[in-house]
């Protein structure tokens, strides 16, 4: 029994729409259950006077929103704290990845063992991470003040400076993210055309004017997608910042995460923390667009 | 003698920076091994034991909390990449208006803070009743991987060339045929580096671990946090935790290295 082709052929074009189908129906149902759905939950709760302790969620419009752009430590605080922590923390994993993949990229004994040790932070979990640089970082009993204390200072509080808080989860955070960084470029680096460097070289030029004018430039494509990358993912910080600090001293170390956590799980305002975290996402998607068109432009002007 | 200078340079620059990377872990190792009575003075004295670790596997919160996470990391890895495998294979090899929409939602979704949508995935889950439970962490957590993961997925099935699929289908084998037999076993290291990355990534989880779970369900990451906060005293056995919660960390970088570059590089 054979089928004419005309059928045969539609046959298999149904066939063909039925495996399509099949190949993206559970990831899909997974994503609409479990993050599109609670993403429209939480834009519902955010209009709403929504208490996790009360019976009755009134609808109230945009007040929410109004309250949060309203809020002087949301923006002065909470906003600059999530900015100056993507910028800094990306900016550090940028600089130490290029340094430590322009070493790695030379040939020398241990080059392998070097290469396998480098991957091994991005594997850490942040909590182990925040636990590990908090304890040297301990007011009393942490080994940085253990040296400061041998130089002949006396010993720092570490904890309760804002600023030096900040800092010690800066630090965690590039601690875990270098080697990402150190991937990234170390590929590039090794699949870069190799005449133009050697036509520099022959021109004259020396290591650091090879570097800065040359390998560079040939770079700059890897930089824009790990810096998008990297900064969404920083924008968004929750786990060492909350197993750090958790937001002290007051509230003067909280990001964006920490912020509508705190909001819906700690004061007990989940349409607050709803509302935070859709404006927080809103930003994110507008910062990400912006990277990215002001960084392809960037790249495009000075080639 | 130049030459000597710059080589020692570059061992100085290169031996510090590992210094300082890998500074953090053995201070915390060493902590972990110091008697309790001497763990706030870690640079004095030398005696050493490793009473701690057993000290923390004995807790039976602690001892939970790692059966819990390996047990959700384990049941993780297996259904996402099962669901963003086969997602990952339409993206790469069936064009059309259905692709398109799909990647631009991956992408679009990808961007969302985690914050987000686990604020309501609380209200989700008790709503639906497996809030605190294996399933109410597992559901979300592939969620979590869809995107991403998906997106590698495709790359590892980029790199397959296609014709032999495309003589499988010639010689009448159907559309599962040709997935399960011939594209599948050539995805193997792709899929490899998929499934540790996935544990690895599920067992460091640690935001939705903490909204998702209550006293029911401990995860490792959240139980430490806790210990970070509440019994900050018990140095002895909160590093003790934190080294051995490290030890996939360290198996994974010294024998599966070949197979997680290639699924971070992007």
């Amino acid at each position: 029994m054979r089928a004419s082709p005309s059928a045969a052929g539609a046959s298999l074009f149904r066939e063909r729409r039925r495996f399509i189908f099949a190949l993206v129906a559970p990831a899909a149902a997974v994503l609409l259950v479990f993050e599109i759905l609670p993403i429209l939950m939480g834009v519902d709760a955010s209009l709403r006077r929504f208490s996790l302790t009360d019976e009755e969620h009134p609808f109230i419009g945009f007040r929410n929103y109004a309250r949060i752009l309203g809020d002087a430590h949301f923006l002065g605080v909470v906003m600059f704290n999530t900015f100056f922590f993507m910028l800094t923390s990306v900016a550090g994993g940028v600089l130490l990845g290029l340094a430590v993949a322009v070493l790695l990229n030379r040939r020398f004994p241990g080059r392998t063992a070097a290469r396998t040790l480098i991957v091994f932070p991005l594997m850490v979990a942040p909590v182990v991470a925040s636990i590990m640089i908090a304890w040297i970082f301990n007011d009393q009993f942490g080994v940085a003040n253990v040296l400061v204390t041998a130089l002949g200072f006396p010993p720092v509080a570490w904890r309760a400076s804002p600023w030096l808080s900040l800092g010690i989860v800066i630090l965690t955070d590039v601690w875990l993210q270098t080697p990402f960084f150190v991937l990234i470029f170390l590929a590039a680096l090794e699949t870069m055309p190799r005449e133009p460097h050697e036509a520099a070289r022959v021109d004259g030029a020396n290591a650091w004017q090879v570097f800065r004018n040359v390998t560079l430039p040939l770079l700059r494509p890897v930089f824009l997608v790990a810096i998008v990358i990297r900064s969404i993912d920083a924008f968004r910080v929750f786990d060492t910042v909350w197993t750090i600090t958790k937001g002290e001293p007051g509230r003067a170390t909280e990001v964006f995460s920490i912020y509508a956590y705190k909001e819906a799980f700690v004061f007990l305002n989940f349409d607050m923390g709803a509302a935070a975290s859709l404006v927080g996402a809103a930003i994110i998607m507008v910062v990400g667009l912006v990277l990215y068109w002001g960084l392809a432009r960037a790249t495009e002007v000075s080639r | 003698m130049r030459k000597g200078w710059k080589t020692a340079f570059f061992g100085l620059t290169l031996g510090a920076l590992f210094g300082l990377m890998l500074f953090p872990v053995f201070w915390l190792t060493l902590t972990a091994m110091r008697p309790e009575s001497e763990v706030f003075y870690v640079h004095r004295g030398t005696r050493l034991t490793l009473v701690n670790f057993a000290k923390a596997w004995r807790s039976p919160k602690i001892q939970e909390s790692f059966v819990n996470s390996a047990v959700l990391a384990t049941l993780a890895t297996v259904f996402s990449l099962q669901v963003t495998i086969t997602s990952g294979y339409m993206l790469s090899r069936f064009k059309g208006a259905a692709n398109r929409i799909w990647f631009a939602t991956i992408y679009l979704f990808r961007t969302v803070p985690y914050i987000t949508w686990v604020l309501p995935l609380y209200l989700l889950t008790q709503w639906l009743g497996i809030f605190d439970t294996y399933l109410g962490l597992l559901l979300p957590h592939i969620a979590v991987h869809v995107c991403f993961f998906s997106w590698v997925m495709k790359g590892f099935f980029d790199g397959i060339e296609p014709e032999l699929e495309q003589a499988a289908y010639i010689d009448g084998c159907s559309h599962w045929g040709a997935f399960l037999r011939i594209v599948l076993p050539q995805a193997r290291s792709g899929v490899t580096a998929l499934a540790i990355l996935c544990w690895l990534f599920t067992w460091n989880e640690f935001l939705f671990a903490l909204i998702l779970t209550g006293s029911r369900t401990p995860l490792l990451t959240v139980t430490m946090a806790q210990f970070a906060h509440e019994l900050g005293i018990e140095w002895h056995l909160m590093s003790a935790t934190a080294v051995m919660a490290m030890v996939p960390a360290l198996v994974v970088t010294l024998f599966a290295q070949k197979y997680v570059v290639s699924g971070l590089r992007l």
